[in-house]
């Protein structure tokens, strides 16, 4: 029995990752899967609390996550050990790559033990300013980021790539399926390398982004000190060191290995497998005292506040925050999306909303929103428009930054006001007739004037940017979309549908 | 162009395959196979226009004059359709083909005798919202046929276009150059850029970088993309049309409840450009006046000329 706990853990793991994959891959066009496919980032209580702290208001799609909270302070921090897909990431990798190291002596980690603690107080209050550090560190915004923008494009290229050798293995099917359009995003080298970077700090330690700096961990911790399914050690004991090497998360002191530090452990069960037996895990009263807890001086405590206070005051004012947050108006939101700087504190920067984005529209900024919108999605028309009876953004946004709308409602949101660039413009500077501007708007907003040249009507022109994806001219269309602040809603149309004329 | 690889047959095979033909052989004896083998005999005339009557009934009528599918569907061979499934639009507004329409359709290549159907558009919205939208994936995969979108450029073949005045080359739908029988499956829509949508403008959508010939010259382009590949039979949709704001619409929509069915692409764009009035003038549209089909004329395409080619009305109930 206890011999199998390991490899439980394991394949739950493996499991927990898998379904996370398949909920990204289920992240696309008929969007009817019954379960929600942001389930992992609704279970996650740090961004339930940090989104209820910054929108002030109780997101209901969130509260999932608090039941997750719940069960960790009874039962202790059983997730990050068993279902966390950038867990179980850090554990696969830690396995197959950091697996030999033999570490001569466990260092004194208390410094580093403390170090997740200062982050999340930075994280929190820099967070709440402006800097939304925490969503960059939260692991599930992460992995999810990461798969989505760094992992999914080079996995379509390969599919894309050996898709014409798979049709000709088969000689029965005479017709061709069309490869699936490459996404594209601008950001994945960034995200790409922060992933292997915490990837490669397992050569410190095991799990070293888990012990000291993960922010959901740090919550857990705080929340799960409480616990009343803990481990308890015999007199059998040897002191034989062997918990103490094994344990991933270093809960267990070295000088004293029948205690554990219950609010570190991951419920791993490594312990188990103990030569004496003298380890078990049993329900018992909460205990506040802990052995060799973290010392959380006042000093370091107010001085990661002040570190957080300070840098989201230098971001603040730091003219690329001023200006580019609110004035570029080449930032175009997904529609439905919050006013800017409420959407800026709200927005995980997870990517769901890019992965199911039929048209690859939906792109992660960099520095365009400022360092406060690090990874938001804006709409990049060039790239892809935003389609004219789709909702998708909204409806997979875990902390409804982009509004859940229906779609009646969501197609008459005026994301931006195109504009035409009569020098560059086709039918403007030549005498040729091209119009597939008009062609393609869906709201009538653009029409031909006598020489079948193109003008935009402002009222009517929602921005879905369909004219400057579709525009001939070679690199910068003639007709580019811009934001104007906030977003509003139209008036609908008058339905000209089915009115026979005759 | 050795499809069928020669085989070396046993006799155990040569019993086993005889056996199932025989078992097979039922199937065939349906009476519709024999109703198209039989009217292939007639072909009479080069374009005929059905009235009156349910859209598989239209198309019936509309095909037995000119010889019956089976004249173009031989048994075995693989059928291309192109549709206008260009836009994310309901069947209502008139847009897309009408679902009924091209279920008939696609039926009628199968008991021809086709061994596979496809149906294809590189639409221009997005592909998943378009043929959900239109209901004509439920339609095509209903009736039995494949239905593809051309949003992969690994699906397009790079082709010189010989007799093209400006276009030179294009990339081109593999499927349709290469399948055994082309069947151009149009809607006559307004248009805003060319007066009008019609069968010659429906093969736009077999190219890959369609916005790259509004900048070459349009009209010229869709007559030199047609010397492409001819297609065998055309099938016009004029069940409902789109007669404003052409051609994603919505717009004003007329109920004309006519299924034109020709092997010559030109007549049909000169008959099907009546529907619509023009303009200015305020009265039908003239051929000649639709600069496309005049420039299809001029590279020989077809007849621009109704009373030059043998028209026939049909009643199909």
């Amino acid at each position: 029995m206890k011999g199998a706990i390991p490899y439980l853990r394991r394949g739950i793991q493996a499991v927990s990752f898998f379904f996370l994959l398949y909920l990204i891959l289920k992240t696309a066009f008929p969007l009817e899967l019954k379960i929600p496919v942001d389930l992992y980032l609704r279970l996650d209580p740090f961004i339930g609390i940090i989104t209820i702290l910054t929108k002030k208001d109780v997101i209901l799609r969130m509260l999932p996550a608090f039941a997750v909270l719940l069960l960790v302070m009874i039962f202790g921090n059983f997730f990050c050990g068993w279902f966390c897909p950038m867990g179980s990431t850090i554990d696969f990798f830690d396995r197959i790559l950091f697996r030999e190291k033999k570490r001569a002596k466990s260092f004194d980690d208390q410094p580093l033990r403390r170090l997740r603690y200062g982050v999340f107080f930075f994280s929190i209050v820099a967070g709440l300013m402006t800097f939304q550090v925490m969503y960059l560190l939260d692991p599930i915004s992460l992995i999810t980021r990461t798969l989505v923008i760094s992992f999914y494009p080079p996995a379509i290229f390969i599919f894309n790539y050996f898709l014409p050798q798979i049709q000709s293995f088969l000689p029965k099917n005479p017709f061709f399926v069309s490869s699936i359009p490459l996404p594209v995003f601008k950001v994945n080298l960034f995200i790409f390398v922060m992933f292997i970077v915490i990837l490669a700090l397992g050569v410190v330690r095991k799990r070293f982004w888990c012990r000291y700096l993960c922010p959901l961990g740090t919550l857990f911790s705080v929340f799960s000190r409480l616990r009343i399914f803990r481990r308890s050690v015999t007199d059998d004991c040897t002191q034989c060191q062997q918990c103490v090497r094994d344990c991933p998360v270093g809960a267990i002191p070295t000088e004293v290995p029948q205690h554990c530090r219950q609010q570190d452990c991951v419920s791993c069960f490594k312990c188990l497998e103990c030569p004496p037996e003298a380890v078990s895990f049993k329900f018992g009263f909460p205990i506040w005292r802990t052995m060799n807890g973290v010392n959380l001086s006042r000093r370091y405590v107010l001085g990661s506040l002040a570190f957080g206070f300070f840098s989201a005051l230098v971001i603040k004012t730091n003219p690329l925050q001023t200006e580019s947050g609110l004035m570029n108006n080449r930032l175009i939101r997904p529609p439905g999306a919050l006013p800017e700087e409420e959407f800026v504190s709200v927005c995980t920067g997870c990517g769901e909303c890019l992965k199911v984005c039929p048209n690859n529209a939906l792109q992660s900024t960099l520095l365009e929103a400022g360092l406060a919108g690090l990874y938001t999605p804006r709409l990049v028309p060039r790239i892809g428009y935003c389609e004219e009876f789709c909702n998708f953004c909204g409806r997979v946004c875990p902390t409804e930054a982009i509004r859940p709308l229906p779609v009646e409602e969501k197609r008459l949101i005026q994301i931006g006001v195109a504009h035409i660039n009569k020098t560059r413009c086709i039918a403007w500077d030549t005498d040729k007739i091209c119009l597939v501007c008009n062609e393609q708007c869906s709201y009538h907003a653009i029409v031909g004037d006598d020489k079948k040249r193109p003008i935009v009507k402002e009222e009517k022109c929602t921005g879905c940017g369909i004219c400057e994806n579709k525009c001939p001219v070679d690199g910068e269309s003639a007709i580019i979309v811009y934001s104007f602040g906030a977003q509003k809603k139209l008036k609908p149309e008058a339905s000209n549908n089915n009115t026979k004329s005759g | 162009m050795d499809r069928f690889p020669r085989k070396k047959v046993t006799r155990r095979q040569f019993i086993k395959n005889a056996a199932a033909a025989i078992a097979m052989s039922p199937l065939f004896s349906d009476k519709t196979f024999f109703y198209y083998s039989l009217a292939h005999a007639a072909e009479e005339a080069d374009l005929v226009i059905a009235k009156n009557g349910s859209p598989p009934q239209l198309l019936q009528a509309a095909m037995a004059p000119l010889g019956g599918m089976g004249r173009f569907v031989k048994k075995g061979q693989r059928v291309v359709i192109k549709a206008n499934i260009a836009w994310a639009r309901t069947p209502e507004q008139a847009c897309t083909n009408n679902p009924e329409l091209l279920s008939a359709l696609i039926k009628m290549c199968y008991q021809a005798g086709a061994k596979r159907v496809a149906v294809w558009d590189h639409t221009c919205d997005n592909y998943q919202f378009t043929f959900s939208r239109s209901g004509l994936k439920e339609a095509a995969q209903k009736a039995g046929a494949d239905i593809f979108s051309g949003h992969g450029q690994n699906v397009y073949k790079q082709v010189e276009v010989p007799k093209g005045k400006k276009l030179k080359r294009a990339e081109v739908l593999r499927d349709v150059l290469e399948g055994d029988v082309f069947i151009n499956f149009p809607i006559p829509k307004h248009h805003f850029a060319t007066e009008l949508t019609l069968g010659l403008k429906n093969l736009i959508g077999i190219v890959w970088d369609m916005e790259q010939l509004h900048r070459i010259d349009l009209h010229q382009c869709i007559a030199d993309i047609n010397t492409v590949r001819k297609p065998d039979l055309v099938v016009v949709d004029a069940i409902r049309i789109l007669t404003t704001n052409g051609p994603k619409g919505p717009g004003k929509t007329e109920d004309i409840s006519e299924v034109i069915a020709s092997t010559d692409l030109v007549a049909v764009d000169a008959y099907c450009a009546s529907f619509f009035k023009h303009p200015k003038t305020g009265k039908p549209f003239k051929p000649e006046e639709i600069r496309f089909v005049k420039n299809a004329y001029d590279l020989g395409l077809g007849q621009i000329d109704l009373s030059k080619v043998s028209v026939k009305k049909v009643r199909a109930t």
